[in-house]
């Protein structure tokens, strides 16, 4: 946020604007609602919210306006259907260097779990877990993103970390 | 120590792996690794930021050309709302068939109807008739006095809150008045219906009510109403109708006392002389009277 001044309403900083954060903020759009298209429309739909209202946003809020906008756009959507991710082919093994029939069918197992269950965390426990997991986002940087506290985030991580872990069949905890 | 809080900080990066089996090794971590290390493997679509921009860039100018707003129901029924009202009303402004003629206090009106008819209305008069139907049935309603020259054509009704008069073509006078009903008529014939009768009137013949009470038909002999020549007559009326007729032609109340105006009177006032037309009704009746201002008190000398 080095350029506090800049002004929405210019088309090349909008433009540098659009570009910095379509990848991010339609990834957790995707994990929200689990469908590309859909994802792709509430980030292009926030994204006219902003330029419409360019000159009432400040642009070091720009960035958490987009996500707020962009998960108010999803609430309002009537469809919530269930989000079952895709895993990315070829993605490795935690064990590179085991490469037995039965510890791939286990890990297989296992994350065909762990995709089943992430897909009965609540939205707003999903969106938190994807956005530290997939995104590498600290707790504090995803408040900031959808603007609520960080204690709210830790508690819904915590919960959804609980719910996975219980149902993963873990009993030493 | 709290195993919850350091999983969180193992998850926000805070603490490693191996720092947390270091803190508690009696736990197993194995599924934790393995969901921490999967979650990560989701498939994201990935976007074409610059074609996504250009779609966008189309989107917006398309926006702004033809920008769709929602229909939000409520902000629609308010408007509906409004255009009823406007509706509404300039139905009354601008097709109101609705044509209405008053007379005041000491006031007499002549006018035409669509038809020819010529209407002359008494003081303290309300007419009025639909002109949109006025083709199809000649109808009009009538409160107060008025005096009707109708051309011949469709019946022609006159309705009042005592009863309806019909014609053809004929002339007749028609007056309609608190507690009091005359038609009289002065060529053709009509027909006068009231709650309880109907009575066919010819020339000559008029037919009243008063108090509720139906006289049988009279006899009279003029060829107009005698208003018309700015004279009030009576034939066998109350006085109380003669005092509320005189009050009507000269804008004035009258008050009585020790005076029986349910005495009939028969003659009659002029409408350009309040001195003269005092006198001719209250001498007849041994009345006499004290002007104060707007108002006059009748009173029986004799008693005095």
């Amino acid at each position: 946020m080095s350029n506090d001044n800049s002004n929405l309403c210019e088309e090349e900083i909008f433009n540098a604007f659009y570009l910095k954060h379509i990848q991010a903020v339609s990834n957790f759009a995707y994990y929200k609602c689990g469908d590309k298209d859909a994802s792709l429309d509430f980030v292009q739909d926030a994204f006219s919210k902003i330029w419409q209202n360019c000159f009432k946003i400040e642009f070091s809020k720009a960035k958490t306006y987009l996500f707020t906008t962009v998960n108010n756009l999803f609430l309002n959507s009537v469809r919530h259907t269930k989000v079952v991710l895709a895993y990315a082919k070829h993605s490795p093994y935690l064990d590179r260097t085991n490469e037995s029939p039965e510890y791939i069918l286990e890990e297989e197992e296992f994350k065909k779990k762990l995709q089943l269950l992430i897909a009965e965390l609540s939205d707003e426990q999903r969106e938190v877990f994807l956005l530290n997991r997939m995104e590498d986002k600290k707790y504090r940087e995803i408040a900031e993103l959808l603007d609520i506290s960080q204690k709210t985030v830790e508690k819904r991580m915590s919960g959804a970390l609980k719910f996975l872990r219980n149902n993963l069949g873990d009993i030493n905890f | 120590m709290d195993v919850e809080k350091d999983i969180l900080r193992w998850f926000d990066g805070q603490l490693s792996i191996e720092e947390l089996k270091a803190l508690y090794p009696n736990n197993d971590f194995r599924n934790l690794e393995k969901t921490a290390f999967y979650s990560k493997q989701f498939d994201v679509p990935k976007i074409d930021e610059q074609s996504a921009l250009n779609d966008f860039k189309k989107r917006s100018l398309e926006k702004e050309s033809g920008k769709v707003i929602p229909l939000n129901f409520k902000a629609f029924l308010k408007i509906a709302a409004v255009f009823l009202v406007m509706l509404g009303s300039s139905y009354f402004l601008f097709f109101n068939n609705e044509k209405t003629f008053t007379t005041d206090v000491a006031q007499s009106t002549s006018l035409i109807l669509p038809d020819n008819s010529e209407v002359i209305l008494n003081a303290k008069s309300k007419l009025s008739y639909n002109k949109k139907k006025w083709e199809k049935s000649r109808n009009l309603q009538l409160n107060g006095e008025a005096f009707f020259k109708v051309m011949k054509g469709e019946k022609f009704t006159v309705n009042t809150e005592t009863g309806s008069v019909e014609v053809l073509g004929t002339q007749f006078n028609v007056k309609e008045r608190e507690n009091y009903f005359e038609v009289q008529c002065y060529e053709g014939s009509v027909r006068v219906t009231d709650q309880s009768n109907t009575v066919i009137l010819k020339p000559g013949e008029s037919y009243r009510i008063i108090n509720g009470k139906v006289n049988p038909v009279e006899k009279f002999n003029s060829k107009n109403p005698s208003w018309l020549n700015s004279e009030s007559t009576f034939n066998n009326v109350p006085f109380w109708q003669v005092i509320e007729e005189f009050e009507r032609q000269y804008d004035i109340t009258i008050t009585v006392d020790n005076i029986n105006t349910e005495e009939v009177f028969t003659g009659g006032f002029t409408h350009s002389n309040k001195e003269v037309a005092l006198q001719s009704i209250t001498i007849p009746l041994k009345i006499s009277y004290k002007i104060k201002g707007d108002n006059i008190e009748f009173y029986n000398y004799e008693a005095k």
